[in-house]
């Protein structure tokens, strides 16, 4: 039952896209969270975090499309 | 009664548990599993080299299959494939072996009983170790560190540091935390994946058993011999290719490693590799 060769790759980077895109939003949000309860500016930095994390889930999107047409 | 059992016997911490200690170290049930995993491939890769032959038997061959294949696609992922091909057969070998041993008999199953919020819960003795994050975290933190290291060694430090920078360099203020963030997520991703999903495996299993001791598990644990080995081919094709792509921004930037790369293999062009470069 061993896979395809020519399928798991397609499938990891599916999958990573998936899970790296909800992350990187996680990422800003939680990093953004932690400031604002360090420095008690909340909500600033939670905002400005979220901003940031959408714009890596839009960075890896893009980086991902590129390098596949590149090949 | 009967309920009490059945809820010691869905009983799965998140965390691994903590067995005895050593000193200041703990030791819990998933680093037994690590070093069960550790130990069966030692103890493989000693009988393999004694007993390996050029005509295989059939064992042999059964055992070599799924090297073959990883190799086969490590072989056509980039023309440096030597330097990385070992770190990402032993991410698969490691993660494939402590994954399987999560459906022995016996594992999860037998423990210590130990009392917790005033219910006896048995504490298992050995835990698959990719079930415990810090296990999976380790691996993807080493795939990461090889993955900079690659980009570093491929574009220099100051080449690496202004690609996350980015272009235009005014932007660098918004762009530089960005692509932080976006780096930081493909190691969160490599270690999280591969602990939800085992850790998942693990408390379907022991629902399953719980619920339906006889006969439902051996359906779930035929679908979980085929989630391991995914999980295990999952991770180490994400290696390769965060290695590869590493490896590849550096000939398209046209520096050219012709002089320091290792000579492509004669089957350079696997589809499989052609889709992990991609």
């Amino acid at each position: 039952m061993a896979p395809d060769p020519g399928r798991p790759p397609n499938w990891g980077l599916g999958l990573d896209l998936g899970i790296r895109l909800g992350l990187s939003v996680a990422i800003g949000l939680g990093g953004g969270l932690l400031i604002d309860n360090w420095l008690g500016t909340s909500p600033l930095f939670t905002l400005v975090g979220m901003v940031l994390g959408i714009g890596a889930a839009m960075v890896t999107i893009w980086s991902v499309a590129r390098d596949s047409m590149r090949k | 009664m009967h309920e009490e059992e059945g809820e010691s016997l869905i009983h799965v911490a998140i965390n691994a548990e903590t067995l005895f200690h050593i000193g200041p170290l703990s030791v819990t049930n998933s680093m037994v599993g690590a070093l069960l995993a550790s130990a069966v491939l030692l103890l493989g890769a000693w009988w393999f080299t004694r007993r390996a032959a050029l005509v295989p038997s059939r064992l042999q061959s059964a055992l070599e299959l799924p090297i073959e294949l990883l190799s086969g696609i490590l072989a056509g992922s980039s023309s440096r494939w030597r330097s990385y091909a070992a770190l990402i057969l032993s991410f698969f070998l490691i993660i494939l072996v402590a994954n399987w041993i999560g459906l022995l008999p016996g594992v999860g199953t037998i423990g210590i009983h130990a009392v917790e919020e005033g219910h006896e819960v048995v504490v298992p003795i050995v835990r698959p170790a990719s079930a415990d994050l810090n296990f999976t975290l380790g691996l993807a933190i080493v795939a990461f560190v090889m993955f900079i290291f690659w980009g570093i060694r491929a574009n220099g430090a100051k080449g690496y540091l202004l690609e996350l920078i980015g272009e235009p360099r005014y932007m660098a203020p918004l762009m530089f935390p960005i692509n932080l963030i976006s780096e930081m997520s493909r190691l969160i991703s490599l270690s999280m994946r591969l602990f939800g999903n085992v850790f998942a495996g693990e408390v379907l299993l022991a629902t399953m058993i719980a619920l339906a001791p006889i006969l439902i598990p051996a359906i779930f644990l035929g679908l979980e011999l085929l989630f391991g080995f995914v999980q295990a081919l999952v991770f180490a094709l994400l290696a390769m290719t965060y290695i590869s792509t590493a490896i590849a921004e550096h000939h398209s930037a046209g520096h050219g490693d012709e002089h320091d790369g290792e000579p492509a293999p004669s089957g350079d062009h696997h589809p499989a590799a052609e889709a992990a470069t991609a």
